[in-house]
């Protein structure tokens, strides 16, 4: 239909059955899953180990066949080749070849997307950068340890500058840096309208990245929507300030009850981020010059990945339109799992301040949400808090120091 | 083409880095380098290049299609250790895929032949200049004229028997010989006297000559060429010294042929060869050959032999047609056919089974293709003779033996058919009309056939297993 915005991955009642040897139905590994991921979506799917995560994207990747059901990726079933010259998949495992050193890793998958040899080269090269093996290049990946692998794993995954990334547990086996990093690509080429579809059951990945979920359990769907919808607990408010004294704090605590009648729940200095924290640490071994055969910090996100997915005029029309039909045309959001609140500040707060054992008690579920504004959260990465940003920037940024006295050094 | 060829090309790096076609290439290197060293032959020049060659090459064949079957672990491998899955999730299609590794397993069978072929000509070379001579010029003119070349062999015309056999049978018929005769076949009767009256033909008694007609001799007549007759005889009783002495007398003079004549006194039992004048050809390419059994040698005895030339062992002419080069260019050309046939087998065995479900399948299906005339041969054997005195579940088991075979015979070519080996030893032609045949049976029609089913059984399948 005209104006509509085709969805990226749509699925209708997806059903898969593994069968044994005498072909009679063995596990239902996947059922009556319907899915929908729209353009410039970065989508969550979450679920424990065995709950149909894995299953569902190779059948999204016609690695499997369904049982039963409909699937379009990029509008064409997943068994068209032509499609997935714009997908990127990282496995759960990296699954390369071990005779191959990472620059001839690199080549042989840009090959296979037809990419010209100039444009092979340019990519590998900035990809190794960007994941911090460039010195390693010419090792064989068959040498590398389990995290490296994942950083060429993710460098092969995006050397056709995918429309559309499949990501199947991206950060496991990666140190904090490589998991970092990994966000970081997601969420930049989040920001230039590719669609990402990640997998995990590392719940913080997911949720410091992602846009909308969906929980899987034993292979059907349990819960999905808006993840800042899922998880916002909208009967409290949360206000960071430097550090204040105690009589400020007292004169706060007095104005709020006389505003509000209302008193603080809580008052703490907020932690910094074990990751954060690593983070920097490492970024001082660094700074330090300590010798290092494994993964560096990696590098800038390459340019060919910072270039916006559409820029046709139809496509901004496109755009336009989508935006205006999610304001139209909601996406009801399931929630079935009991959420913290919503709605105004309600009397359970009040009673939970008095210490009421009734405020304990479970709240009604919510119908289907509508879309709203995403609600302020200052923990979210998608507003960057300054303290991330410095850190990662400053390893990024002597990664981009030493990438420039590299093509000097050419020169 | 570009995906094909990216997917090739990674199959021979594989190949290379894997160790899997080193090792194999040394194999090789090793049967073909080191066979001069320790084969004789029969202690003559040609000998020992007859049997370095026929050793050589048939050891590369059997080596390489070892080397084809383990090579197309590369896709069992993938299909484990889920690469695959990387490379399915890449614009690739299933056919792209098959056709890449069965593309690169033949650049790396080509590159293997062109190595072993160069290194055997060299070898060849090397043997000529080094081996030991007994008669230095008849050793080398006899590697020369009759190894490394090209010939082409025309057999003998035979008489028509089946004329005396028709006029003996109805003469038998009159006579009543057959009347008591159980389950008398007139048709089988006429067999056997024509096969009498050839037995007949064949046998040249003492003083006697015999005549042998060639037809379709096309080659240069020009007096300083020459042809060559090739034969073998076995004689009744022979001198002392195991030598048979006979005149060869070549040339119809009333057909414009030269005549000339050869006293021969040559070894019983071994095959021979006469050079003759290739102007003792007649105008219309026939060539009219009349062995005598008698010595002309004079001051020796005659010796009252008979002498018999073999069906087996048919007289032929033999004129060159070619370099001993391109007929070595041309059975590598057969043996590659040959590779790529079973090189589509293995990926076909690989699509559907684990590797060492396939492998076997596929060694076996190697075996069945260089034995289907053997099985034939004992499978009919069985079958005529011994059928009555099976019991009828052993006869049953028979039947059903011919059934499969009969089932293998459409399926799996016969690779004895392309086997061209022996023809080189002999230095006879391998000719371009053989190759067409195996470039067109076996490759274009069998091995597309073979790959196809590969394709359509890979296309089906799931490259994903169980992860639940």
């Amino acid at each position: 239909m005209a104006g509509q915005i085709q969805p990226v991955v749509q699925t209708a009642g997806l059903c898969k059955t593994f069968k044994d040897f005498w072909r009679r139905p063995h596990v239902e590994a996947v059922k009556d899953l319907d899915l929908e991921i729209k353009p410039g979506e970065v989508f969550g799917l979450l679920g424990p180990n065995g709950s149909g995560k894995t299953t569902t994207i190779k059948m999204l990747l016609g690695l499997l066949y369904p049982t039963k059901g409909r699937i379009s990726v990029l509008g064409k079933p997943p068994t068209d080749v032509s499609v997935k010259a714009r997908i990127g998949f990282l496995p759960e495992e990296s699954y390369l070849y071990r005779f191959l050193v990472a620059h001839e890793t690199l080549d042989y998958y840009g090959r296979l997307f037809r990419l010209p040899a100039r444009i092979r080269s340019e990519r590998s090269d900035r990809l190794l950068d960007m994941v911090g093996l460039r010195q390693e290049a010419r090792r064989r990946v068959g040498e590398y340890s389990k995290g490296m692998a994942r950083r060429i794993g993710l460098a092969q995954a995006l050397i056709n500058d995918p429309e559309f990334l499949i990501l199947d547990e991206p950060t496991t086996g990666l140190d904090p840096i490589g998991a970092r990093q990994i966000k970081d690509v997601i969420r930049e080429l989040g920001k230039k309208g590719k669609t990402i579809l990640l997998s995990s059951h590392i719940l913080a990945d997911v949720e410091d990245v992602c846009d909308r979920v969906t929980i899987l359990y034993g292979g059907q769907q349990w819960a999905a929507g808006d993840i800042g919808e899922l998880l916002c607990k909208t009967d409290a408010t949360q206000i960071t300030t430097p550090s204040l004294s105690e009589k400020t704090i007292a004169q706060v605590r007095d104005l709020i009850f006389r505003l509000e009648q209302k008193d603080i729940l809580d008052i703490s200095n907020p932690r910094v981020r074990l990751e954060d924290f690593f983070l920097r640490i490492v970024g001082e071994a660094q700074a330090a010059n300590i010798r290092t055969s494994g993964a560096r910090g990696g590098g800038e996100i390459p340019d060919f990945l910072k270039q916006p997915t559409e820029s046709s005029t139809q496509e901004v029309v496109d755009s336009l339109v989508f935006a205006a039909s999610q304001k139209v045309d909601p996406v009801p959001i399931q929630a079935p799992l009991p959420p913290e609140a919503t709605g105004e500040p309600s009397s359970e707060v009040i009673q939970q301040l008095m210490g009421s054992e009734s405020a304990k008690t479970t709240p009604e579920p919510v119908e289907a949400a509508t879309e709203r504004p995403r609600p302020a959260r200052p923990d979210r990465p998608r507003e960057k808090p300054s303290a991330d940003a410095s850190v990662i920037d400053e390893l990024l940024g002597r990664a981009k120091q030493e990438t420039e006295g590299h093509s000097e050094d050419k020169r | 083409m570009t995906t094909v060829w990216a997917i090739a090309r990674h199959m021979i790096a594989e190949g290379i880095r894997m160790k899997l076609a080193l090792v194999f290439l040394v194999l090789i290197g090793l049967v073909v380098l080191g066979l001069p060293f320790s084969i004789s032959g029969d202690s003559s020049l040609t000998g020992a290049v007859q049997s370095f060659m026929s050793y050589g090459l048939s050891a590369t064949g059997v080596l390489l299609g070892m080397l084809t079957i383990f090579m197309s672990r590369s896709l069992a491998d993938e299909l484990v250790g889920h690469q695959i899955f990387l490379v399915m999730t890449k614009p690739v299609s299933r056919w792209q895929y098959v056709l890449g590794k069965w593309l690169g397993m033949t650049i790396l069978n080509a590159a293997f032949l062109l190595c072993s072929g160069v290194t055997i000509y060299g070898m060849v070379h090397y043997i000529k200049r080094t081996h030991p001579p007994i008669d230095d010029r008849y050793d080398k003119a006899e590697l020369n004229n009759e190894v490394l070349v090209a010939r082409h062999a025309v057999r003998c015309t035979l008489p028509d028997f089946t004329k005396p056999a028709e006029m003996e049978f109805e003469q038998n018929l009159e006579e009543g010989l057959y009347d008591s005769v159980p389950d008398f076949d007139p048709a089988v009767e006429k067999t056997r006297l024509a096969s009498k009256y050839e037995a007949r033909w064949r046998v040249v008694g003492p003083l006697q000559m015999r005549v042998f007609e060639f037809e379709n001799v096309l080659c240069d007549r020009s007096p300083d060429n020459h042809v060559q007759i090739r034969y073998k005889t076995d004689v009744s009783e022979f001198a002392s010294d195991e030598i048979f002495r006979a005149l060869w007398v070549f040339g119809d003079p009333f057909m414009g042929a030269r005549q000339v004549s050869r006293p021969v006194r040559q070894v019983v039992g071994r095959y021979h060869t006469v050079h003759v004048p290739a102007d003792s050809v007649a105008d219309d390419h026939t060539l009219t050959a009349y062995f005598y059994n008698e010595n002309p040698y004079e001051g020796e005895p005659q010796y009252r032999n008979i002498i018999e030339f073999r069906k087996s062992n048919e007289v032929a002419v033999l004129f060159i047609v070619g370099s001993f080069e391109w007929n070595l260019v041309r059975l590598h050309i057969l043996m590659l056919c040959k590779l790529m046939f079973l090189g589509a087998v293995a990926l076909l065995m690989t699509t559907v089974f684990s590797f060492p479900v396939a492998c076997l399948a596929s060694f076996t299906i190697y075996v069945l293709a260089g034995t289907r005339s053997f099985i034939k041969e004992a499978l009919d054997f069985s079958s005529d003779d011994f059928a009555t005195m099976f019991t009828s579940m052993k006869e049953f088991f028979v039947q059903l033996m011919m059934q499969v075979y009969n089932v293998i015979h459409w399926i799996i070519p016969d690779f004895a058919k392309f086997d061209a080996v022996e023809s080189l030893v002999n230095g006879r032609n391998v000719s371009l009309v053989w190759v067409l045949q195996a470039v067109f049976g076996l490759v274009l029609v069998k091995t597309v056939i073979v790959l196809g089913l590969a394709i359509l059984l890979f296309h089906r399948r799931e490259v994903a297993e169980v992860s639940v």
